[in-house]
């Protein structure tokens, strides 16, 4: 009896072995597979980016890297000469837009997802999760056209009536509020699943001891769910500055002189990826690639920076 | 042991509902002053839902509604006038399973304070380290007051949220099976720390475990399925019980 026993679970072991052989062979291949895309796509920019560094460019002559990084000028497509092809003031308002856009997306996202996930009732709170996520799926050119027709035009009259002609709207402002549109929705979503999963002990633990709702949720839920709120901003960074449709459309496109006032045109990486692009060789098309590959290190440093920031934050705090 | 009949609660004919189920059925009862009462019964009794409705945490299940009269120093704690962050603070709770917020420790005794708008460094510091010292976790802790509440033990946890209620000075400590997720050594620390708190504080205890029934409470009040069956001094109610039930349940027959 026992001795039977003892043969079906032994059977039944082996054909359970082989198949967890096989699936983890699926496994692995579909994970080689898409993780050698990545490789391949970063290794096909890395070198295009590098020709107009290494090369004289058909006759063009060679671009300076250091001139590439630092400059303020940025010619595409109109004089071919390698020292008009520099992005240093473009490298920086990428940052300040990002920056200026996450400061409003950031709060209004994380209390949006507050909101939905503590303090509205749950059939309110179904509908906003369903507007939200129906928000987060719209094509980033949609939010360009929106842009276009509506934002741009509600900047250009603010900026007339306190007697600033701007460029038809066309600003760091309708870039940033493009932007802000575009990531609340992607920060309410992944915060709100971050604030639902809080237990809900600590939740009575705070009310328990005399606590206002309003406090237990800044204090102690907010504070609970804050490695997956960070987990939010950074996939909100990531989409801003990776995101050029809807953002070539209100930038204005500027090509030279770092500012930072708001009212004035701006370029982004993206947005000079974009533009313009015509030929398929020649400098004007591998300086893409090597804003592209700027780009891909800055995302890289940004994410990088933000992780640690979030090891940190993750370790209990003192406030006294 | 000191029989009082200061009344922390008097409860009059309690009922309580999830939505058409009644969960308590006409509970009468008074709880003493400085007087540990344990509240026992098998699982799904009611007992905790009982505890529940004297610091109103029931109030945060959407279906649950009372009826009947909850006297709390002669105040009807579900009059509409009646304050329910006030009466938190005045009766402190302890779960289960240990809740430390993820703070430091300091910060964990620092909340409720803080959170009543006590700002003066000073007093939270004194107020903390007397809450932690009144817990029995002072000496373990005082050297890492800045870490975190969760690289504690279960045992330390569950001291700390009760240092956590004690800083608020509360009359009154509801416990809601406080040693179910502890081990012995962790209980028996526990139990230690409630016979010396009951000198200062009101206790009302839910326990599934006889022995620290019998080992901690000077009340004990038998429930099943949502009403008291008997209500008695502990002592009595383990050697000479009145109801049938509750002896059964007692020496182990069901539950």
């Amino acid at each position: 009896m026992l001795d039977n026993l003892l043969k079906i679970k032994f059977k039944n072991t082996s054909r359970g072995r082989i198949t967890d052989k096989i699936s983890k062979i699926v496994f692995m291949s579909a994970t080689i597979l898409s993780a050698s895309f990545i490789f391949v796509i970063a290794g096909i920019i890395f070198i295009r980016g590098v020709v107009p560094f290494t090369t004289d460019n058909l006759g063009v002559g060679r671009v300076s890297l250091f001139h590439f990084l630092t400059g303020d000028v940025w010619l595409i497509g109109e004089t071919f000469a390698s020292n008009l092809y520099s992005i240093g003031f473009i490298i920086l308002s990428t940052l300040f837009i990002t920056l200026l856009s996450l400061a409003i997306s950031f709060p209004v996202g994380v209390l949006t997802a507050l909101f939905i996930a503590k303090i509205a009732p749950k059939p309110i709170a179904k509908i906003l999760r369903i507007v939200i996520e129906t928000l987060a799926s719209i094509p980033s050119i949609v939010f360009g056209l929106f842009g276009a027709g509506v934002i741009l035009k509600l900047v250009y009259d603010f900026s007339s009536s306190i007697g600033y002609q701007s460029k038809g709207g066309n600003s760091i402002l309708s870039v940033v509020i493009v932007l802000a549109l575009m990531t609340i929705p992607t920060i309410t979503t992944i915060s709100e699943v971050a604030i639902r999963s809080v237990d809900p002990a600590i939740e009575q633990g705070s009310l328990a001891l005399g606590a206002s709702k309003t406090q237990t949720n800044f204090k102690v839920v907010l504070s609970s769910a804050k490695s997956g709120i960070f987990t939010a901003a950074i996939l909100g960074i990531g989409r801003s500055l990776g995101e050029a449709t809807a953002v070539s459309l209100v930038a204005g496109g500027r090509r030279s002189g770092l500012s930072f006032d708001l009212l004035d045109t701006t370029s982004t990486l993206t947005t000079i990826m974009l533009e313009g692009l015509k030929e398929t060789t020649g400098i004007d098309y591998d300086i893409r690639f090597s804003v592209g590959l700027v780009l891909m290190v800055v995302i890289l440093l940004t994410n990088l920076m933000l992780n640690a920031i979030k090891r940190r934050v993750g370790v209990v705090h003192v406030k006294e | 042991m000191t029989l009082t009949n200061e009344k922390a609660f008097h409860i009059n004919q309690l009922n309580l509902y999830y939505g058409n189920k009644l969960a308590l059925d006409n509970i009468d009862i008074d709880i003493y002053q400085k007087q540990v009462t344990a509240l026992i019964g098998p699982s799904g009794c009611g007992k905790s839902t009982f505890l529940r409705t004297l610091n109103r945490m029931n109030d945060l299940i959407s279906n649950c509604h009372v009826n009947g009269k909850i006297l709390y120093n002669e105040n009807d704690i579900y009059s509409s006038d009646s304050d329910v962050i006030d009466l938190r603070r005045r009766i402190g709770m302890v779960f289960q399973k240990p809740n430390p917020f993820p703070m430091s420790i300091y910060d964990n005794v620092a909340y409720g304070l803080r959170c009543q708008g006590v700002k003066d460094k000073a007093v939270l510091q004194k107020a903390v380290k007397k809450a932690l010292v009144d817990a029995a976790l002072y000496e373990e802790v005082k050297d890492r007051l800045k870490e975190s509440a969760l690289s504690l033990s279960g045992g330390q946890q569950q001291r700390l949220c009760i240092a956590r209620a004690i800083a608020m000075s509360p009359d009154v400590i509801l416990m809601d099976e406080p040693t179910s997720a502890l081990d012995p050594i962790a209980t028996a620390k526990i139990e230690d720390l409630i016979n010396d708190l009951k000198k200062d504080y009101t206790i009302i205890i839910v326990t599934h475990n006889m022995q620290q029934a019998l080992r901690v409470s000077d009340y004990t009040a038998f429930f099943l399925l949502g009403e008291i069956v008997e209500y008695g001094l502990t002592s009595e109610l383990f050697s000479h019980p009145k109801n049938p039930k509750t002896e059964d349940y007692i020496t182990g027959r069901f539950g």
